[in-house]
């Protein structure tokens, strides 16, 4: 701590912004922090030098070689991908299944787990839970920034994954990379990458590891932004 | 722009930057894939490697994030940071995931630098060799810390434990872990911006 630190809607400033960065807090400790840095241009500074720092770390230690089995594996695996399949392509005309075409696909397999309805404020604070039958989520937004906090979802077998997605209007979804498991109590708190600016819809769906370029399973989890 | 399929094998793949090569995977192209592979593999396993400690571990990890990588390109965003630092923040956060899903802590030991797998040292690469004074520079940082410090950094960075985690395993209340983070930070930040030379 320093002299200089402050206190700010109940928040030592300083006091949590490295161990933020080094991914260190506890899930609800994260949201808490994230809701006072969105206020707040002195951690935000702060926040902003450590992760340089961070960035670093990862080749801060010894170099060893990449096992020359490990090398053949992953190249024989993205080779036996048909190329159609790895990925969406870059002419929106290829890129994207006409919205309907896709709603139409999810509503004939799709049983919802849970649905949000989210109100997207001009950037304040908001927290919107729901419970459902499998499981219950939240939505928290602060700073235009969400977080998704999940209860009670089963976990997936060896080979599967959740993976996260947002809609921007009736387009279809697109992957935001994020890929995530839940606790044995079915828990788990991951951040929403990026602004939630022209986002229509987070949605969480079923994939096999590794994560897919498009939904191959209907979401359970859709939490709609209005 | 390197759209065209046919035109992207007429030029040499490991010229191309990064995030050329990037919009070549979006389209499936498998060269542009491997030169990225050979590119940041090494970094990759070495991260991971050095968070499990465990060979076999290391390699399921590096192979997800891969593929991963392949599968959902489109993930990839340039204006946040450079494709190495996207792949080791991937392979960063799956190596947590891992650990914590073992939960037990013999399972989430910082590795032993004496392990008996270790690899020896990997040739070093024109692109290596530019990275290497910055490596040195931040294990030069980071090696200058006072021990109670560099220890909780490396405990949540590379073993994956909140600080929590950390005071209870070493005895310490709660905001003297937090306090020690910062404080290595703080000082980590200052010599590295003394040299002015880290690049992200």
């Amino acid at each position: 701590m320093t002299g200089e630190d402050r206190i700010a809607n109940g928040h030592r400033c300083g006091e949590d912004a490295a161990a933020y960065v080094l991914g260190a807090l506890a899930p609800d400790e994260v949201q808490a922090f994230r809701a006072h840095l969105a206020e707040c241009a002195a951690c935000q500074k702060e926040v902003a030098e450590f992760e340089q720092i961070i960035g670093a770390l990862p080749e801060s230690g010894p170099r060893y070689q990449v096992p020359k089995d490990l090398r053949r594996r992953v190249m024989s695996e993205v080779r036996a991908t048909p190329k159609a399949q790895a990925a969406p392509r870059r002419t929106p005309a290829r890129s994207w299944r006409p919205a309907l075409a896709w709603g139409g696909a999810f509503a004939a397999i799709a049983i919802i787990a849970v649905v949000l309805v989210v109100a997207l404020g001009s950037g304040g604070s908001s927290t919107t839970t729901i419970q459902a039958s499998t499981g219950s989520a939240e939505l928290r937004i602060a700073g235009g920034r969400g977080d998704l906090i999940v209860h009670r979802l089963p976990q997936l077998p060896p080979g599967r994954i959740y993976e996260m997605w947002v809609q921007r209007g009736t387009a279809a979804p697109t992957p935001t990379g994020t890929l995530f498991a839940v606790t044995s109590g079915g828990t788990a708190a991951v951040g929403v990458p990026g602004s939630l600016s022209g986002i229509s819809a987070v949605m969480v769906t079923q994939e096999p590891a590794g994560g897919t370029p498009a939904p191959t399973t209907a979401p359970v989890i859709v939490a709609r932004l209005t | 722009m390197l759209g065209s399929r046919g035109r992207s094998r007429s030029v040499d793949l490991r010229a191309l930057a990064d995030e050329e090569l990037m919009g070549l995977v979006r389209d499936g192209e498998v060269g542009a894939f491997e030169v990225i592979f050979d590119r940041h593999a090494s970094a990759a396993f070495s991260l991971a490697y050095r968070m499990c400690g465990r060979r076999p571990a290391a390699e399921d990890i590096v192979q997800d994030a891969f593929l991963s990588l392949w599968r959902s390109g489109t993930g990839y965003d340039p204006r946040r940071g450079s494709v190495r630092s996207w792949v080791l923040s991937v392979v960063h956060n799956r190596a947590v995931d891992a650990m914590r899903r073992v939960g037990a802590k013999a399972g989430r030991d910082v590795p032993d630098e004496g392990i008996a797998d270790r690899l020896p040292a990997a040739e070093r690469t024109d692109l290596e060799v530019e990275r290497r004074d910055d490596t040195r520079q931040v294990r030069s940082a980071l090696d200058e810390l006072p021990p109670d410090q560099r220890r909780v950094i490396e405990l949540a960075y590379f073993g994956g434990f909140t600080h929590a985690e950390i005071a209870e395993m070493l005895d310490l209340p709660p905001g003297t872990v937090k306090g020690r983070m910062r404080l290595g930070l703080t000082k980590m930040r200052y010599v590295l911006g003394e040299e002015s030379r880290v690049t992200v």
